[in-house]
């Protein structure tokens, strides 16, 4: 009996640990104590069994990992960009792009959900911080949706989906995470989930296109009278094709004479020139330009600056992304600060958040080095190697499992877990198929963004819900009484988005070329690289 | 239990002090993190002493905030089950973790602490990287937070009895 239990220590270990998790006690302290139990009971059983390789002296090592964590230069990315994301979200940066957005694609049919997809967005590029995204959208644009007769699953549905963009597009936490758990980084996971960001967000307007088609009720322009900025277009379109020429021009002039990064100089100098153009119309007083394209050109500036200074300076390989999120958190200090909009009280609360929002983080990955340490003792990592490359299919068949499991356990729990607990297991086989990591990662993170929205335990469905009436409210600007929004058409409208963001994992899947490029080799089972990630 | 209730009350006060006040180092890692890449791109230089301040100030952050965390309940728990177990369970659960979980946990790794920050100081351990900083501060930080850690359970134990006992209000 004693040698049974022996020979399965791992498994005992893995179903205990979800028994303990499924307690309810913060994660953090279950992995711990759950990897601090079984090493007193593998040290036990150690004469039994040759797979268990623990010993006291061993348990010494548990303090030096804690010392690893804290030498971590990639997580220190974490903080920065949640503070980062929370200035931003205090400075009323997504109130100016939603207002303005809202306006300029109002006036068309399911013009607001575009919007809300287009800002979502662009905040996603800046933050990486779901929460921030969903809260700031749905105070905003789900009373205006909700005024203008937008059909309610689709309002919301349309909201914690672009919410969530903030998962995947760059600079997103999970990527970092992810990165550092498989042991590669980050800047190459951040370049391949570019493309795929930017089709989720081409998926999610379509949709919404198809549903203004299909069922033109849900989706309403706006009324006349509700448009504000006026009209204008053709100078904002003049504008746009202006500085859009000019950063073409600029990319050209500049691809014969820089290594690398062409593109990106020729978009920052576009924006530029809108900015210059706009900023040269005010100050001079042309009246050139409509009121409509200064708004649009001020209130995109900003982020676009961030996005630069930001995702662009890491592409260009000018800073890391821990650098990067530090550069993008000054600004965003400095922003709000010019624009008297950082009183002492929001910068104590934004950096409260970030404390609060790093230490659980952290400490998530210190219990789980302390289990890992444990786990690996009883040969744990073996264990999981056999059960994964039983699945029949190889390497398709293990990509398939590994998404199924993902998916079900997003439906439960939250990302980070995921990240901490089930991809250093999986790690080590994914390279063992020679499955290329960085695009693990991204389909991992594609599938993740899922977990958002998926009942019963979806966050962005929860932010959501903390966000939208509940019952009746009477609507100040129409005078109007409008019903609330219920719990079921809150989490009936994330389903068709799921949907979509499945179909994405499965064509990021089928394409691997799109998140690694064409010249790289994406499965290649002579490759077996030496270099473990430490996940030890 | 009225003395019980006040140690647990001054515990409270203190990780909470220390939790509000450790936030700023937040900021401070920001603007070295900045700086030092700004450096780092115009002058072609770096310094490992800079570049380790970085990651021991978020170290500090961390350690520090984890007792208070945990006293204002951040610390994520998956609720998939527990969501649907009556109070009185979950004050249980708690109780259990605290006792069981944690503060063995905690207590190991103060264990561990004391000499692995003693050594450190006493020899002068001095970072691996050339120009680094001096060892012991960041490992006077995982025994400190985990010191602090340990106190915060103790606190949260007498509170969850004082609830269970019916002698405190959740």
């Amino acid at each position: 009996m004693i040698e049974l239990i022996a020979h399965n220590l791992a498994p005992i270990m893995f179903v205990s640990l979800v028994v303990f998790l499924l307690l309810g006690y913060p994660v953090a302290f279950s992995l711990a104590a759950n990897g601090l139990i079984f090493f007193v009971v593998g040290v036990e059983l150690a004469p039994y069994s040759q797979s268990i390789t623990l010993d006291w002296p061993l348990l010494g090592l548990t303090i030096g990992r804690i010392l690893d964590v804290m030498r971590n230069d990639t997580l220190l990315a974490i903080p920065f960009f949640t503070l980062m994301g929370i200035v931003l979200e205090k400075s009323g940066m997504a109130e100016d792009l939603l207002d303005t957005a809202g306006q300029l694609f109002g006036p068309i049919r399911g013009g607001l959900a575009y919007a809300v997809i287009l800002v979502g967005a662009l905040l996603a590029a800046t933050t990486g911080v779901v929460a921030a995204s969903v809260i700031a959208m749905g105070l905003i644009s789900m009373p205006i949706m909700l005024r203008y007769g937008y059909d309610r699953s689709l309002a919301s549905g349309v909201i914690t989906a672009s919410g969530t963009l903030a998962q995947i597009i760059p600079p997103s936490l999970v990527l970092i995470v992810l990165a550092d758990q498989l042991g590669v980084s980050v800047g190459p996971m951040y370049a391949g989930a570019v493309l795929p960001g930017l089709m989720t967000v081409g998926l999610f307007c379509l949709y919404v296109f198809a549903v203004t088609i299909v069922r033109p009720a849900y989706a309403p322009a706006l009324p006349i009278d509700a448009r504000t900025l006026g009209s204008g277009f053709a100078s904002l379109l003049a504008v746009l094709l202006a500085s859009g020429v000019a950063g073409i021009l600029g990319w050209w002039l500049l691809q014969d004479h820089i290594a690398r990064g062409a593109g990106i100089w020729g978009a920052a100098i576009a924006a530029m020139s809108a900015y210059g153009v706009a900023l040269a119309d005010k100050h001079f007083k042309t009246g050139y330009l409509s009121h409509l394209a200064q708004q649009v050109v001020s209130v995109l500036i900003p982020p676009l600056a961030l996005i630069f200074l930001v995702l662009g300076t890491i592409f260009l390989g000018i800073a890391t992304a821990t650098e990067g999120g530090a550069m993008g958190a000054t600004g965003a200090l400095l922003m709000a600060w010019f624009k008297g909009r950082l009183p002492y009280r929001v910068l104590s609360d934004a950096l409260d958040g970030a404390t609060r929002l790093a230490c659980f983080v952290m400490f998530i990955l210190i219990g789980s080095r302390v289990f890992s340490l444990t786990f690996y003792g009883v040969n744990g990592h073996i264990w999981v190697e056999e059960l994964m490359t039983g699945i029949p299919g190889g390497t398709w068949g293990f990509l398939i499992a590994v998404n199924a499991l993902v998916f079900v356990l997003g439906c439960f729990i939250d990302f980070f877990e995921i990240a901490f607990i089930v991809i250093p297991l999986l790690a080590p086989v994914a390279q063992k198929l020679g499955i290329d990591l960085v695009w693990f990662g991204i389909i991992i993170g594609m599938n993740m963004q899922t977990s958002f929205l998926t009942p019963p335990f979806g966050f962005a469905l929860f932010y959501m819900r903390s966000v939208a009436p509940n019952g009746p409210w009477v609507d100040k600007p129409s005078g109007r009484t409008i019903a609330g929004v219920t719990t079921a058409q809150i989490y009936r409208g994330g389903i068709a988005f799921i949907i979509l963001q499945l179909i994405m994992v499965a064509i990021v899947v089928i394409f691997p070329w799109l998140s690694i490029g064409e010249g790289e080799v994406k499965v290649d089972t002579d490759k077996i690289e030496i270099n473990l990630p430490s996940l030890d | 239990m009225e003395g019980l209730l006040r140690v647990s009350g001054s515990i409270d006060r203190l990780t909470l002090f220390i939790g509000r006040q450790v936030r700023w180092l937040i900021l401070a890692a920001v603007l070295v993190s900045a700086v030092n890449a700004i450096i780092r791109k115009t002058f072609d230089t770096s310094s490992n002493a800079w570049l380790e301040l970085q990651g021991a100030l978020f170290g500090a952050v961390f350690m520090f905030a984890a007792a208070y965390v945990l006293q204002k309940n951040g610390h994520v728990r998956i609720d998939a089950l527990s969501s649907h177990f009556s109070k009185r369970t979950r004050n249980w659960v708690d109780l259990f973790g605290h006792v069981f979980f944690l503060l063995p946990f905690c207590f190991l790794m103060v264990w561990l602490g004391v000499p692995y920050f003693w050594e450190s100081l006493r020899d002068g351990e001095n970072s691996s990287n050339a120009g680094g900083l001096v060892v012991w501060p960041v490992k006077f930080f995982i025994l400190g937070g985990f010191a602090l850690l340990l106190a915060q359970a103790i606190s949260e134990i007498i509170k969850r009895w004082a609830v269970i006992k019916g002698v405190r209000d959740d």
